[in-house]
């Protein structure tokens, strides 16, 4: 049953309208608390890969090669104004990271993003980022602040996310998906990222045959 | 609550734990009952606790039970206890609806809290107590219809009963004479109440005929459509999903957990099943009421957005209002909010451009919109900056306190309270966007005089700049999926026309019993004389009205038989005394 609050309507009856406004306040409250972290989403949106691990909201999950879905044809321009595309990308290993300047785990996991780009900056490895509701002056402030030298999407609207529908939607920011040498995903960590747990991911990805 | 239990159990069958009869029960008191011992032993230490079982035995216990829960006041209690085990839900914080509140009630009772959360108090619509009562009800409903539904379609195949041997002690009982032999009056009333659409059965000397199963049927319907409504209030749960998402003019977002303010899936939504459309808001347009009483109220709303329903798709316009919702791909997206959003430019110690983009403040109180929100400037050097105010859409100043007059832009200023230090944003910690935490951060000297648009606060110490460069407007919308309600908006029609139809019908029979009579009076001894008797049964006769029915199907069946026996005028003077409870009897 669809329960839709019109503040406007109850605008004239006094106790109307503090109702609604601290309904819609407590409801913007969450807003902000609930779309970064993909916490809750995670929490609750059931992971039906058998090889996942799901532990509170974070969850890392490798596809085995043969059961890789492909990845889709993402093209955009970065924040800094070059398009990217990601079928050119074939043949490296793509880390393909979704954030947000004012997300506070993709703050915390950032380090750890930006030392493994530079530890496999001699590897085919790939990092690039996703900014989802972001703007490019918060979203460059944020790559300066953690010495972030890979290239990010500007995708305010979150097309590329959409474009993944069909393979491996993201559930969440962060979430960070890996795609193969083919163009199959063959990784997703929901959740911030760890230094070690990337790294595992990314090594075991490499070193398989896809 | 294990008392309970037991005490309830030592009235039907003692300690008889189904499986178990009569070898089990006998040597009570110790190891076959050990776990209930208020139960087994001591109460019942005679024959009758093995007797029970012994009688009833496993079958026989699950047909009692399967009775019990298929009964009609089972299923009122189990109505009853669905609406009393939602109150928690309404008084109580919800997960899915409100995480911030539950963590504030944590926070408020800590102790209370977590004995809560065991009896999922923060989720009560997805606790198993309240699953299990939703089921019961359920399989109540279920084996209320079943049998029901069984019954009815073998009673429609099933000829009416006999008629009764007196029918003038049935409840609407009319008798007459008539000339011609008592065949010929039967057949007249049968060929009546046939051509009334009545069920026919005939026997030797009387005539029975039914009619109104509908009754039955509208009541089976109305219980059908009850189960319909459970079904698909269950595939809204768990197929369906509500989310949140507030949209500034010029923005897009996607319809995926990523892009989404506020997500709340159903049991089996996972982020794939989520239709992946993008909406982008153009501009947003509100009218007020300028003058009268009615001053500042919104006389209209239209959010002119472009839409399509996947990656890279097409692009549609659309005019959202309210009540006007969007649909796409079978989503709803209903537009149920709208507001402000001031544009800010954060420059740095450094002089570069760290911040730059429309910040939604929420309004806070109606009369004059005027809205609050924060600015967080989180990679500002050399200090992370934050900012928090009002925006005021047409500002006055009543006795040196800002305040807004109107809900249109007519005079839109900013007034903001700076703040330096640590935003608390690089603990990883998610944090609301609408609210600033201080405890780290330093007030800084900056008179809060309100801003136009253009103008500047230049923070102290070398900290940077903030400038209020204008505003957008911004959309709440509600997106809504949920695959039950078209189920359940025909649930709910044919429940009601079941209800109509079992109120307006009544199952109602007609018995008809002719006998020879003796002919009346100084008649020609020759001719056949017939007494006729009806009688009319109803078992539902809620709408009322079958006494009038009865009365005029009964002067019909006369006027019929009568008629066929070529009725002179002296017959059709002899009225018939037709009513309830009633006979007019010849004598028999």
């Amino acid at each position: 049953v669809t329960r839709v609050t019109r503040p406007h309507r109850c605008a004239h009856r006094a106790a109307g309208v503090v109702q609604a406004v601290r309904g819609l306040l407590a409801a913007f409250a969450v807003l902000g608390a609930a779309s970064c972290s993909g916490g809750a989403i995670a929490q609750s949106t059931p992971l039906s890969n058998p090889q996942s691990f799901v532990s509170g909201s974070y969850s890392s999950t490798y596809y085995a090669p043969g059961s890789r879905p492909a990845a889709p044809r993402v093209t955009g321009t970065t924040l800094a104004g070059a398009r990217f595309s990601l079928a050119a990308q074939r043949g490296r290993l793509v880390v393909l990271n979704f954030w947000g300047s004012w997300c506070a785990p993709c703050r915390r996991e950032a380090p750890a993003l930006a030392a493994l780009a530079a530890q496999f900056k001699t590897s085919p490895v790939t990092f690039v980022g996703d900014d989802v509701q972001d703007s490019p002056a918060s979203a460059q402030a944020f790559e300066r602040t953690f010495g972030v030298s890979y290239p990010s999407l500007n995708d305010p609207g979150e097309q590329v996310a959409l474009a993944f529908h069909g393979a491996v939607p993201p559930v969440g920011i962060p979430t960070t998906l890996l795609i193969d040498r083919t163009g199959h995903i063959a990784g997703r960590i929901v959740g911030e990222v760890s230094y070690r747990g990337l790294r595992a991911l990314i090594t075991r990805i490499l070193a398989t045959p896809s | 609550m294990t008392q309970d239990l037991a005490g309830r159990q030592t009235t039907p069958g003692a300690s008889a734990a189904g499986e178990a009869p009569a070898a089990n029960a006998p040597p009570s008191g110790a190891p076959g009952t050990a776990d209930e011992p208020s139960a087994g032993g001591p109460t019942t230490p005679d024959a009758t606790a093995g007797r029970a079982p012994g009688r009833f035995g496993l079958l026989g216990w699950l047909r009692w039970g399967w009775r019990q829960l298929s009964s009609m006041r089972t299923a009122l209690v189990l109505l009853f206890l669905l609406a009393l085990a939602s109150i928690p839900g309404s008084v109580l914080p919800q997960e899915g609806i409100d995480p911030a509140a539950v963590s504030e009630y944590y926070a408020a009772h800590p102790a209370l809290a977590p004995f809560l959360a065991k009896l999922s108090g923060f989720d009560v619509f997805g606790a198993p107590w309240f699953a299990a009562i939703y089921l019961l009800l359920f399989a109540s409903l279920a084996g209320c219809v079943l049998p029901r539904t069984y019954r009815l379609a073998r009673s429609t195949r099933q000829p009416p009963p006999k008629a009764p041997r007196y029918i003038g002690r049935l409840p609407h009982a009319a008798g007459f004479r008539a000339d011609g032999g008592p065949g010929q009056a039967l057949h007249a009333a049968a060929a009546l109440l046939r051509s009334r659409r009545f069920r026919i059965r005939t026997g030797d000397g009387w005539v029975s005929a039914e009619k109104g199963y509908l009754h039955e049927v509208g009541n089976l319907l109305f219980h059908v459509a009850l189960l319909g409504l459970l079904v698909s209030v269950a595939l809204g749960g768990l197929f369906g999903y509500k989310a949140n998402k507030l949209l500034v003019e010029g923005q897009t977002f996607g319809n995926t957990p990523v892009g989404l303010d506020a997500f709340h899936p159903g049991r089996l939504v996972s982020a794939g099943d989520l239709q992946p459309f993008s909406v982008s808001l153009r501009k947003f347009t509100a009218r007020y009421v300028t003058s009268g009483a009615q001053r500042g109220q919104p006389s209209a709303y239209n959010a002119s957005i472009r839409y399509n329903s996947q990656y890279n798709g097409p692009m549609h316009s659309y005019d959202l209002r309210v009540n006007h919702p969007l649909l796409v791909d079978g989503v709803e997206v209903f537009l149920i909010g709208h507001g402000y959003a001031p544009v800010f430019k954060v420059t740095d110690g450094s002089g570069a451009v760290r911040f730059d983009q429309a910040v939604p403040f929420i309004p806070v109180e109606q009369s004059g919109l005027t809205s609050a929100g924060v600015v967080k400037v989180p990679d500002a050097q050399p200090r992370q900056l934050g900012f928090a105010g009002v925006f005021l859409p047409t500002q006055i100043d009543v006795g040196g306190r800002l305040a807004s007059a109107f809900p249109a832009p007519d005079y839109p200023r900013v007034s903001l309270v700076s703040y330096a230090g640590n935003l608390g944003l690089n603990s990883g910690q998610p944090q609301s966007v609408y609210a600033l935490n201080t405890s780290q951060m330093r007030r800084l000297a900056v008179s809060p005089r309100p801003l136009a648009a253009g103008q500047s606060i230049v923070l102290p110490d070398g900290l940077g700049k903030l400038t209020f460069t204008g505003y957008r407007q911004w959309v709440s919308l509600a997106i809504t999926y949920d695959p039950g309600q078209l189920p359940a908006l025909i649930s709910a029609v044919i429940a009601l026309a079941g209800l109509i139809l079992s109120f307006l019908v009544r199952r109602r029979r007609l018995f008809v019993r002719a006998f020879p009579a003796s002919a009346a009076g100084d008649s020609d001894p020759g001719q056949l004389a017939t007494s006729v008797e009806i009688g009319g049964l109803t078992r539902s006769d809620a709408a009322g009205g079958f006494e009038t029915e009865f009365a005029e199907l009964a002067s019909e069946i006369m006027q019929r038989v009568r008629g066929g026996a070529a009725a002179t005028g002296q017959a059709a003077g002899e009225a018939a005394a037709v009513g309830p409870r009633r006979f007019s009897s010849q004598g028999e």
